[in-house]
């Protein structure tokens, strides 16, 4: 073995070693946590990484290949996961976070102070663990103490400006005690009296105490709620307490709905006018922005590889400008040249002309897809001039010596050539561009307003951004509905892409 | 793409008519120059907006009406905009992924190039096909994934530059392998063989010899990574809450999200500075990406 | 050589284990036992300054670490939705009234007891952080638009719309009045015409705006309507959709324009262009007032905060000060939502016009019913400034809100 081979041993060794560790210990921590699942998860996953690498011989392609899944997996895979899951969920605008985070809110917001009654100075006070409140009565400056079981009653106490601050078998807290018991001092409310109408102290900053009273009650082992006016509100797994009248409280929480939201995306009834052309529009643009793009940077990859052309350097680096600034802030910039009464293009390019650049159906389109051509051109141009240093300089010469020339030489023996590196990348930009909704909605939130329908769709809306507008009305945000929507939308081009990489040769080797 | 000035003629003139410049190099200027402006003018409003230190983005276009360096210093030695601290952050993330990246999406498309294996079709549609979900929920999973992560290990959590990075590398399989798949297949396999038959292990195939190879396509997606990185800004703002942990993307947002209050002018003076190290990396990397190496060594 | 490599393995993977857990126990026992805890305080970016002395003050007075955190004011109010339900969220986060119904809805705010002090705040600062009979929010300040006149151009005040159009003219500008539109519109700065009409979105009772009672169809709407098409493109040409924010303030800074309707947040930028700005009432093109919204901005405190007691004093008893109600004050140019910082605010004649227009406006309704409201009200506005008929778009208008709120 030579010394760089036992370097590369050591490299292997301690990496594992280190990734071992890692996983070691973030296994244990989870089984800590008590979740099972991700331990085994864990476990498994590192055995196999350290038999893939310990195998001498074996395992070669995952030998390159586990680096990039196992980060894939984890990221990328877990969101697809996560996505697919809540489409099966009800999370949205009141159904936000788990039955007990709905419940403590319910109840929270359901105490109302009693009426004129004052702000009582408070210390809170412990006694063996258990938590009391000393209140002051403001009306004639008399002590009491009461604990969460124990209803007020009046003490001896020590007062400092007219608030009691200490009283006899029981320890005062300092305000950093007081922070750090917060959980219990925000559950703690201490009955006024023996009588339940008169309400319970509570202090929500630790130095004074109001009396509220409750209008909700929750009823743990039947699971009800029952407010003031005796209504019963009921969980009947819709995650919502409902009355019987069919009144919902506010917040809800979230619970699995089988395939309702898929129900729902496919049925969805406002959408079917608009279903048909925003569709078309939205292969229109994702086919177009290709096309265009691939086509200017191409074109540019082609003018430039000279050798004897100069400034081509320059040149190059004016290309690649648009794509060096933010997106969101050159989108901006066009959407202003494009206004029609005061923007760049028609005051200045086109002398005061009053082109309705984002306001006219159609022209609304052609400026999308060129401002998307801006955007985009860079990136194919550097693919396709990375691609064209791929086709082997003896090819062309060999094609030139049998009298191929200019175009004959480049749509019979390049491009054929340079497709095959790239169709990958053109699918894939496809796809992305299927799902462009940042330009759409930057540049003119879909606009200009299709009036005809009730849905607040424009003439430039790709399917996307349609969806979330269904998903996402005024206030309402249905996250499981468009997670819903986003499934199918992935299918729809998933099959797309899938189906033209079965008509490539991209997935075929060149040269063997 | 071709040649046709006769050589005679060229050879007899002392300057070449301008037919024959217009069809070898002077075609190629007019595209050049038309593309250039097509490419640029937009981006004259920003650096206007930047030299205006009281000016809108797109409400006038007198472009250039005001000069001044106010804003760059405003965005510089502003009491919450630690520019250099978001630079420097944007900068090692940026570097870090795409080093990263670039490395395992190299290593992937070796094996898919060169090794045939079962699921070889299904795993290269796969990462494409993957990367093509809609992003909808994206942030909420990552948030939901990191603060998990940051429970076992805080220093990957919240806050955590490593963290982002980690979710960066996510992507690293993803199309780049593809384009860089394309690459390596182009690359002859004698060059393989005849270095196995001198006793190179795949790995120091690998490493010694095609790496250096596919320069081009490595230069490319690590360009590419790199914009990537600079520009995102979803997930970043999501995760890096620090203000010291923030990139460029997520610190620059904040003086315009607000329209109320929006600073065109310091956030186009940010966005030109953070254009600088994207403008000199592609100038660095270029020979490497017009190629030169591949030339030589592909014999 | 197999031997070696496993042996290596194995000391180096218990080597780096220890090492790892090792480290790995110390911070799990962060999270300052010793200190006070920590309480997180998301915030716009651009009102962080004002409210770090206020931060610094609070965290040596009582232990309690305070991190602001500046956030994209786009996002905040969904990241907050969305991060509150992981415990990961913010234990306080700075908002405006109007998020109080979706805040509420979803569960993520907990009521906030301001106690005796909920008199020291102006009226309609307590009514809107009022949802449902409990205050959620702390006020601290108020802000509403009004006119924006250059002095220099036009010495004095106009008494209605179409003197205010005649002022300017005269002045010798073509476009003499300009107010933020786009594409789709912008109803909140038109509001105070279509208010002036008599024709407010929702009728209100005691306990606030009623959703099920939509005034926005009726009658006065109807002849705002008409107003608002004959002022369009077909008309005088006095709102044009394609005057967006930019644009206006542009116009105004380079003085060809005299009245901006627009906010405080905008006075900054045309005093430092050397404008001499003199703030108005919003010229009515009726009879009535011109009442434009009012809207609260507030902080809001996380039901799922574990640190409730620390936040509440924090917010009550020390963001609830005049000084910091002061320094918030000088962030953004709004009246302080205290009283007493009003007061004090207000001898700044800018503020102090802000403030006379604010006494006719009404606080934007905060209830769910009001996002069904936005998503159509904007463009069916914009529709009749670029000559739709405007009758039949505003009766459509009040038919979708109507469908949509159900």
């Amino acid at each position: 073995m030579t010394r760089s081979s036992l370097l590369a041993l050591v490299v292997k060794i301690v990496l594992l070693a280190f990734i071992d560790a890692v996983a070691v210990y973030a296994a244990f921590f989870v089984l800590l946590q008590g979740n099972l699942v991700a331990t085994v998860a864990i476990l498994v996953v590192t055995a196999l990484i350290n038999v893939v690498y310990l195998a001498r011989r074996r395992f070669l392609p995952a030998k390159y290949l586990t680096p990039g899944l196992l980060f894939l997996a984890v990221f990328q895979i877990f969101v697809l996961l996560y996505t697919g899951y809540v489409g099966f969920t009800n999370y949205g605008t009141g159904h936000n976070g788990s039955k007990e985070q709905a419940v403590s809110s319910l109840l929270a917001s359901s105490l109302v102070r009693v009426e004129d009654s004052p702000t009582y100075p408070v210390t809170v006070v412990d006694r063996l663990g258990q938590l009391g409140l000393l209140i002051t009565d403001p009306e004639d400056d008399t002590a009491y103490v009461g604990t969460a079981d124990e209803p007020l009653t009046e003490v001896d106490a020590e007062f400092e400006n007219g608030k009691a601050v200490s009283t006899a078998g029981w320890t005062s807290l300092t305000f950093q005690q007081v922070i750090a018991r917060t959980a219990e001092i925000t559950e703690l409310a201490v009955p006024f009296s023996d009588d339940p109408n008169d309400g319970a102290l509570r202090t929500p900053d630790g130095s004074s105490a109001y009396r509220y009273l409750s209008t909700l009650e929750y009823d743990e082992s039947a699971g009800t709620m029952t407010d003031d006016r005796g209504v019963v509100y009921s969980d009947i797994g819709t995650g919502a307490f409902v009355a019987e009248n069919g009144e919902e409280l506010r917040p809800g929480w979230q619970i699995t709905v089988g395939g309702d939201n898929f129900v729902r995306a496919l049925t969805e009834s406002s959408i079917r006018g608009p279903l048909l052309y925003v569709t078309a529009w939205t292969f229109a643009f994702a086919i177009g922005s290709v096309v265009l793009c691939f086509a200017l940077g191409l074109l540019l990859a082609l003018t430039f590889e000279h050798a004897r052309m100069r400034g081509v350097r320059y040149y190059r680096l004016l290309m690649i400008l648009p794509y060096a600034f933010p997106a969101f802030l050159s989108i901006l910039v066009w959407g202003g040249m494009m206004n029609e009464s005061f923007g760049f293009l028609n005051q200045v390019v086109f002398g005061g002309a009053d082109i309705p650049w984002l306001s006219d159906p159609t022209l609304a389109k052609v400026s999308v897809l060129l401002v998307n051509l801006w955007l985009g051109f860079p990136y194919m141009f550097l693919i396709c001039t990375g691609a064209l240093q791929a086709i082997p300089g003896e090819l062309t010469e060999a094609a030139r010596v049998d009298g191929a020339r200019g175009w004959n030489l480049f749509r019979h023996i390049k491009l054929p050539l340079l497709l095959s590196t790239t169709a990958p990348v053109l699918i894939a930009s496809f796809a992305f561009n299927f799902n462009n909704f940042n330009l759409v909605y930057l540049l003119n939130n879909g606009g200009p307003r299709d009036t005809t329908t009730s849905l607040p769709v424009g003439h430039t809306d790709l399917l996307i951004s349609m969806v979330y507008k269904v998903a996402f009305t005024g206030q309402n945000r249905d996250y499981g509905l468009a997670s819903a929507f986003s499934i199918l939308i992935f299918v729809i081009v998933a099959g797309i892409a899938i189906f033209s990489f079965s008509r490539t040769r991209a997935l075929e080797d060149i040269q063997r | 793409m071709t040649t046709t000035a006769p050589a005679p003629v060229q050879k007899k003139l002392p300057r070449r008519s301008l037919v024959a410049w217009l069809a070898d190099t002077g075609w190629r200027h007019l595209v050049a120059i038309a593309v250039s402006i097509f490419a640029v003018f937009p981006l004259l409003f920003v650096i206007s907006s930047a030299l205006n230190p009281n000016g809108t983005l797109t409400g006038s276009n007198a472009l250039f009406s005001k000069f001044g360096p106010d804003s760059f210093i405003r965005i510089l030695t502003g009491n919450q905009t630690p520019y250099l601290l978001w630079f420097g952050n944007s900068v090692f993330i940026a570097a870090v992924t795409a080093v990263a990246s670039t490395l395992m999406a190299a290593l992937a498309a070796y094996a898919f190039s060169r090794m045939r294996f079962t699921g070889r079709r299904f795993g290269l549609i796969t990462i494409v096909v993957i990367q093509m979900f809609p992003q909808l929920l994206g942030a909420v999973a990552i948030f939901l994934m990191m603060t998990a992560i940051g429970d076992i290990f805080p220093v990957l959590g919240l806050s955590s530059r490593l963290g982002l990075i980690m979710v960066y590398l996510g992507g690293a399989l993803g199309v780049n392998t593809y384009l860089m798949y394309g690459f390596f297949n182009t690359v002859p396999v004698e060059i393989d063989e005849a270095a196995k038959i001198d006793g190179a292990g795949h790995a120091r195939i690998f490493f010694s010899i095609i790496l250096r190879l596919v320069a081009p396509i490595l230069a490319v997606v690590a360009l590419l990574s790199v914009i990537a990185s600079f520009s995102e800004y979803l997930i970043a703002s999501v995760l890096l809450i620090d203000p010291e942990s923030q990139t460029l993307a997520v610190g620059l947002v904040k003086l315009v999200s607000n329209p109320r209050y929006a600073d065109w002018s310091a956030f186009s003076a940010g966005a030109i500075m953070a254009a600088i190290p994207v403008v000199l990396l592609f100038l660095a990397l270029q020979r490497y990406i017009v190629g030169g190496l591949t030339a030589g060594a592909v014999k | 050589m197999k031997v070696t490599r496993t042996g290596l393995l194995g000391l180096g993977a218990i080597a780096v284990t220890a090492a790892f857990v090792l480290s790995g126990c110390t911070p799990g026992t962060d999270g300052g036992a010793g200190t006070g805890g920590t309480l997180t305080v998301w915030v716009d970016a651009e009102r962080l300054d004002a409210l770090q002395g206020a931060a610094d003050d609070y965290s040596e007075q009582t232990g309690v670490e305070v991190e602001l955190v500046g956030k994209d004011n786009a996002t905040i109010k969904d990241d907050f939705i969305q991060q509150a339900p992981t415990g990961e969220g913010p234990d306080i986060v700075m908002g405006a009234h109007d998020w109080l119904g979706e805040l509420t809805t979803n569960g993520v705010v907990a009521p906030l007891e301001l106690g005796d002090s909920a008199g020291d705040y102006l009226d309609v600062a307590i009514q809107a952080a009022t949802y449902d009979g409990t205050i959620y929010m702390l006020p601290y300040a108020v802000e509403n638009i009004a006119v924006l006149r250059n002095a220099d151009l036009v010495p004095e005040a106009a008494a209605s719309f179409d003197d205010m159009i005649a002022a300017g003219k005269a002045a010798g500008l073509a476009q003499p009045f300009v107010v933020e539109q786009g594409a789709e519109g912008n109803p909140y700065h038109l509001y105070p015409f279509q208010t002036a009409f008599g024709a407010p979105v929702f009728g209100s009772t005691d306990a606030g705006y009623d959703a099920t009672d939509l005034q926005l169809g009726n009658e006065g709407g109807t002849e705002f309507a008409a107003w608002l098409g004959s002022q369009g493109k077909n008309g005088t040409g006095v709102f044009n959709t394609d005057i967006d924010g930019a644009i206006a303030k542009q116009a105004f800074l380079d003085g060809t324009a005299a009245f901006w309707l627009t906010g405080p947040w905008n006075v900054g930028s045309a005093l430092d262009a050397g404008i001499n700005v003199a703030i108005d009432p919003i010229p009515s093109p009726t009879s009535d007032a011109a009442q434009p919204f009012a809207g609260v901005k507030g902080f809001f405190l996380s039901a799922e905060s574990e640190n409730k007691v620390a936040a509440t004093d924090f917010l009550v008893n020390y963001l609830g000060s005049e000084d910091v109600q002061l320094a918030l004050f000088e962030a953004g140019n709004i009246l302080p939502a205290l009283s007493a910082a009003a007061d004090t605010a207000s001898s700044d004649p800018i503020i102090a016009g802000f403030s006379t227009v604010g006494a006719d406006a009404v606080p934007m309704p905060a209830i769910p019913a009001m996002g069904s409201v936005w998503q159509y009200w904007g463009i069916a506005e914009a529709a009749i400034i670029n000559g739709e008929d405007p009758a039949a778009t505003w009766a459509k208008l009040a038919a979708d809100v109507s469908a949509a709120i159900g």
